[in-house]
């Protein structure tokens, strides 16, 4: 095989990689918008709670968490799919630590965007969604494509739990083809191919978002 | 089948006797991924051809998962001779991906300095050496503390990767107990909990430190 055969085949892991990235989306999307905001607006024992449940899923180191949730959900007599507990563990991981960026955007919001809003005569969820959620969304935007990175790299893991995503495909290949170099060099590029473009779109987004902040600092 | 609480319990002292093999894993990565992130930032910031090779490494280093670099280090590095054990092979694939994100840290710590401590080296004819030792790396800890902590935690919770290589850390113990007792929920509910528990202790001592630092820094 040549080196391109190699890459060409380990690229066929693409489609499972997109696949549980999108649907990983679909967990981490809603959750970070959910409990982000709680955090911000709740007090007391309902925040220690909101807290909670973010802390076990940002402060999880994300390998344990999949084969955890891969081994016990069973046992627990719940059955999903290998996709389903992926897309889940790593999507509500990726969620957490984006929360923490739309708590963050919230916050630092000033205080008269929240006061001029009130001296409109708006309600607290029309403050929210129409002056303090578009600000603080735009303004972290660049730390959700980072995590965005993240959360396509951590897709590798699902090799671990027999779905044929880029990192299984390489190892498939080294299983008929002695040439290790090539292999996992082809492995490091093609992610590399998929992420970079990503990363260099979170500097653009940096840029425009932050243009004050000089130089860019990425991925 | 369900979760057999006593089999849990009785797993964890054996759980956590690996807990040796995952700290020092954790402290050897802190500590060589430090020296290389400020060995590469202090490249990249030399210029020249290294300098842009490194800014590619970095680049590339973040674009592609931990995974793919603890597969390429393990089973290329042999075809060049070069054997190591698991655990070294673990330790060196964890500094080299995490270097690529504390060069960063240390770009913008030092960036934070003002230009007029450089020149005022300069202007006492310090070496670019005695610069980095005495004026700049003095300063730049203080405005790295925070980030720094968040990456000791972050390599931390990378630590379980090892277990993919057959490292003897926690996850590779639980791993060890599954596959001798064809019961995989407990263990590793076991090491999801350990890991949850050090990463959430961890995480609260290097906030603390950086309170004392950045104390200690104040006049």
């Amino acid at each position: 095989m040549s080196m391109l055969d190699i890459w060409l085949g380990i690229l066929q892991g693409l489609r499972i990689t997109a696949a549980v990235t999108a649907y990983g989306l679909v967990f981490a999307v809603p959750f970070a918008l959910v409990f982000g905001v709680a955090q911000f607006l709740t007090t007391g024992l309902t925040r220690f709670l909101v807290t909670a449940v973010i802390e076990f899923w940002r402060s999880s180191a994300v390998v344990v968490l999949l084969f955890v949730f891969y081994y016990v959900l069973p046992v627990m007599g719940v059955t999903l799919s290998a996709m389903t507990v992926s897309a889940l563990v790593l999507g509500l991981n990726s969620g957490g630590y984006a929360s923490q960026a739309v708590r963050a955007g919230l916050q630092s919001l000033p205080a008269g965007q929240r006061e001029a809003g009130m001296a409109l005569g708006l309600s607290r969820p029309a403050i929210l969604l129409l002056i303090e959620l578009p600000q603080a969304l735009v303004a972290m935007s660049p730390t959700f494509v980072n995590n965005l990175i993240q959360l396509v790299k951590a897709t590798s893991l699902v090799s671990l739990v027999t779905l044929t995503d880029m990192t299984f495909r390489a190892k498939e290949i080294s299983q008929t083809e002695y040439d290790p170099v090539a292999i996992y060099s082809a492995l490091l590029l093609a992610f590399f191919v998929v992420c970079y473009p990503i990363a260099l779109a979170g500097r653009w987004l940096e840029a425009r978002v932050n243009p004050e902040r000089g130089a860019p600092h990425g991925i | 089948m369900g979760f057999d609480f006593g089999f849990a319990l009785s797993t964890i002292p054996i759980i956590i006797g690996a807990i040796g093999a995952t700290l020092l894993a954790t402290v050897l990565s802190c500590l060589g991924a430090s020296a290389l992130g400020f060995t590469f930032e202090m490249i990249r910031r030399g210029g020249g051809a290294p300098g842009l090779a490194v800014r590619f490494l970095i680049d590339f280093i973040r674009s592609t998962p931990v995974l793919a670099w603890l597969y390429f280090l393990y089973f290329v590095m042999p075809v060049y001779g070069i054997r190591l054990g698991a655990m070294t092979v673990g330790i060196v694939g964890l500094s080299l991906y995490y270097s690529g994100y504390l060069a960063e840290v240390f770009k913008a710590g030092i960036d934070a300095i003002p230009k007029g401590q450089q020149e005022a080296a300069r202007a006492l004819s310090l070496t670019r050496r005695d610069t980095v030792i005495f004026v700049i790396a003095p300063q730049m800890l203080r405005n790295i503390a925070a980030p720094l902590g968040n990456y000791v935690v972050s390599i931390l919770k990378a630590t379980p990767y090892l277990a993919i290589l057959a490292v003897p850390e926690m996850l590779g113990r639980a791993f060890d107990i599954a596959s001798e007792t064809y019961r995989y929920a407990e263990p590793l509910t076991v090491a999801g909990v350990l890991f949850l528990a050090l990463a959430l202790i961890v995480s609260y001592g290097v906030k603390r430190m950086e309170k004392l630092l950045l104390a200690s820094g104040r006049r």
